[in-house]
């Protein structure tokens, strides 16, 4: 059982590293097609279609880390003022209901995964790109978030346990 | 369904789940899919949703954002920032209050080289206020004008939520960015004036000292070096855009490689800053996409509910100026923002106001720069708002939360009167925009 948690751990951490990685990589691109654009030079076709990816990719790679960390931004104003009891009862409805949304969209893109994938249908922008790439990450980053709200639902950490002041936002 | 039912409906489960602390993405999520079988009647839909979430954020237009953030993360952790106030500092003599001063000032530049309004509150605060502590001054002008000038981030371009906003709201992002630099530098000497009464009222509250000046071309050189090449990076973003040779997107990278250029120059580039910046990035940037994606639907089914069109037909039905209904959606935001973060405030409401505005005879690009400002001031009234939170992160221990915000509330003023400066001068948001 640890090894199969250590398996997943590295999956998580491994997805938020991919996810950094794809947005640095899309920062160069989109350099270079200026670069070549400045210079005279023919841009890349590939990097508008191949960034409008990379936007997806890197936001469902990090979804489920940032669960982890505690990233997700959510309101305390009405509940810190609540009994802790109630607190914690409340904490676990959300939980579990986050589960059952993440379910539902977790399968329903299943669905749509593998329709893309038997249609063989493309995705017409600057180049055409199956259309199941777009939904490969999905299922995996919902189905990765039911696993983090569950370890929050048994107790194994708390989400609502950040000071707002650590919180991140724009 | 009647459309006040269905907007109460989907409002209502919105507002009800993010009061019981569900995150924000994870709200939209659940009202999408309870929406859906209200509205459609079916489980079927859930398919339909599931599919038009990525219609939003797989929208190049939305490529500013994590570049954006990433670009002031860099400018901070390689210490950009601080040469800046380096540069800065020597310009300010012995004036009383000019640390308050010197605030506004470098305030206003990391505003243009950085899109994250929390992140330049957290670099002003924790950099001026133990400098302003140690020199006497008082905790209303020492929280005040970092508050003040730590939300310009969000008007001045780079703006993360401005590009935010212009996606979402489906208006010209470029536009918009270059919209708020003008009103930006006003607001900017709003404060500085407001600083300028707040001490003739209370001189003792800012004391001056002595500060050691160098020569004169030691402060040019300081200028020069420290502060004027930082104009090349505001110029590959703003400029880039005014001038028409790249969009915000690729003006963005093209500031983000600007600041990389500079921090080699200055030899403060390390692998260390590069990883945290891309670090931040993906904390703030994935989790505001996560928002955005999980929102797209929301949107959606108010217009499918028919919530949209009937709020419209309803409000057009009252002869009420516009200037009447855009003060109420000023207290709406206003309020929204006493217990929300911006983007959900976003999220919520852009589907309703701007095609009421629009009805209403507004030009589009005014009223995002005055969503913008509303946020701004938003971010800064207690409970909620987001920068006092911050503030408090980075003040003396014992600083209470009403301290912070009442600090603050003199900035709040000025940010008021640059809106109504907006409404009587509309050109001062839209003559920038109407060279593009």
């Amino acid at each position: 059982m640890s090894g199969l948690v250590k398996l997943y751990n590295y999956v998580l951490f491994g997805m938020a590293y991919c996810s950094g990685v794809t947005i640095f990589m899309a920062v160069c691109l989109i350099v270079m097609d200026v670069g070549m654009r400045i210079t005279g030079l023919d841009p890349f076709v590939f990097v508008l279609t191949t960034v409008e990816y990379i936007l997806l990719y890197f936001t469902m790679l990090a979804a489920p880390w940032l669960l982890r960390i505690k990233g997700h931004v959510f309101i305390d104003a009405v509940t810190q003022f609540m009994p802790p009891t109630v607190k914690k009862v409340i904490a676990k409805l959300v939980y579990s209901a986050c589960i059952i949304a993440c379910s539902i969209y977790c399968w329903q893109l299943i669905i749509l995964l593998v329709e893309a994938i038997q249609s063989g249908e493309l995705d017409m922008r600057s180049y055409e790109i199956p259309i199941w790439i777009l939904f490969v990450p999905m299922p995996l980053c919902f189905f990765m978030c039911i696993i983090e709200f569950f370890r929050y639902l048994i107790g194994i950490d708390d989400m609502y346990s950040t000071a707002v002041e650590e919180r991140e936002s724009v | 369904m009647e459309w006040y039912w269905a907007l109460a409906t989907l409002i209502g489960m919105v507002v009800f789940l993010m009061a019981m602390g569900v995150p924000v993405a994870f709200t939209f999520i659940i009202t999408n899919i309870i929406g859906v079988v209200i509205f459609i009647g079916t489980m079927a839909g859930w398919t339909q949703i599931a599919d038009n979430s990525t219609q939003l954020i797989t929208r190049f237009t939305l490529g500013p954002v994590p570049i954006f953030i990433m670009m002031g993360s860099l400018f901070f952790h390689t210490g950009l920032a601080i040469r800046v106030f380096d540069g800065l500092d020597v310009l300010f003599g012995k004036l009383p209050g000019r640390l308050c001063f010197l605030t506004v000032a470098g305030g206003s530049v990391f505003s243009t080289l950085t899109g994250s309004s929390m992140a330049n509150t957290a670099m002003l605060g924790s950099l001026m206020v133990p400098e302003m502590q140690k020199r006497g001054y008082n905790w209303r002008m020492s929280m005040g004008p970092i508050l003040g000038t730590g939300g310009l981030a969000m008007i001045i371009p780079p703006s993360a939520l401005g590009v935010l906003l212009a996606s979402v709201a489906n208006i010209d992002v470029g536009r918009l960015l270059v919209a708020g630099f003008l009103p930006g530098f006003v607001l900017a000497g709003l404060y500085a004036v407001m600083i300028f009464i707040q001490l003739k009222l209370s001189p003792e509250s800012a004391p001056a000292y002595e500060v050691e000046m160098p020569s004169i071309p030691e402060r040019i050189r300081l200028v020069c070096v420290n502060i004027l090449p930082m104009g090349l990076v505001v110029f590959m973003v703003v400029g880039f855009i005014i001038l028409g040779w790249a969009t915000p997107t690729e003006a963005a990278a093209s500031g983000a490689l600007g600041v990389v250029i500079l921090a080699a120059l200055f030899r403060c580039l390390t692998f260390k800053a590069m990883v945290t910046a891309i670090e931040a990035t993906v904390k703030v940037g994935a989790m505001v996409f996560f928002i955005i994606m999980s929102s797209t639907v929301f949107s959606q089914l108010l217009a499918y509910s028919g919530a949209s069109a009937g709020l419209l037909e309803w409000a057009a039905s009252f002869e009420l100026s516009k200037y009447a209904i855009l003060g109420m959606m000023f207290v709406i935001l206003i309020a929204l923002g006493m217990f929300m973060d911006a983007t959900s405030m976003m999220l919520i409401t852009v589907p309703i106001f701007f095609p009421l505005a629009e009805l209403l005879g507004f030009d589009l690009i005014w009223f995002g720069l005055f969503v913008l400002m509303t946020f701004e001031m938003a971010g800064t009234t207690p409970p909620f708002g987001l920068l006092l939170y911050v503030m408090l992160g980075v003040a003396p221990k014992g600083t209470t939360l009403y301290q912070v915000a009442a600090a603050a509330f003199p900035f709040l003023v000025c940010d008021a009167v640059l809106i109504l400066m907006m409404i009587k001068w509309p050109n001062l948001a839209l003559w920038l925009p109407s060279l593009m």
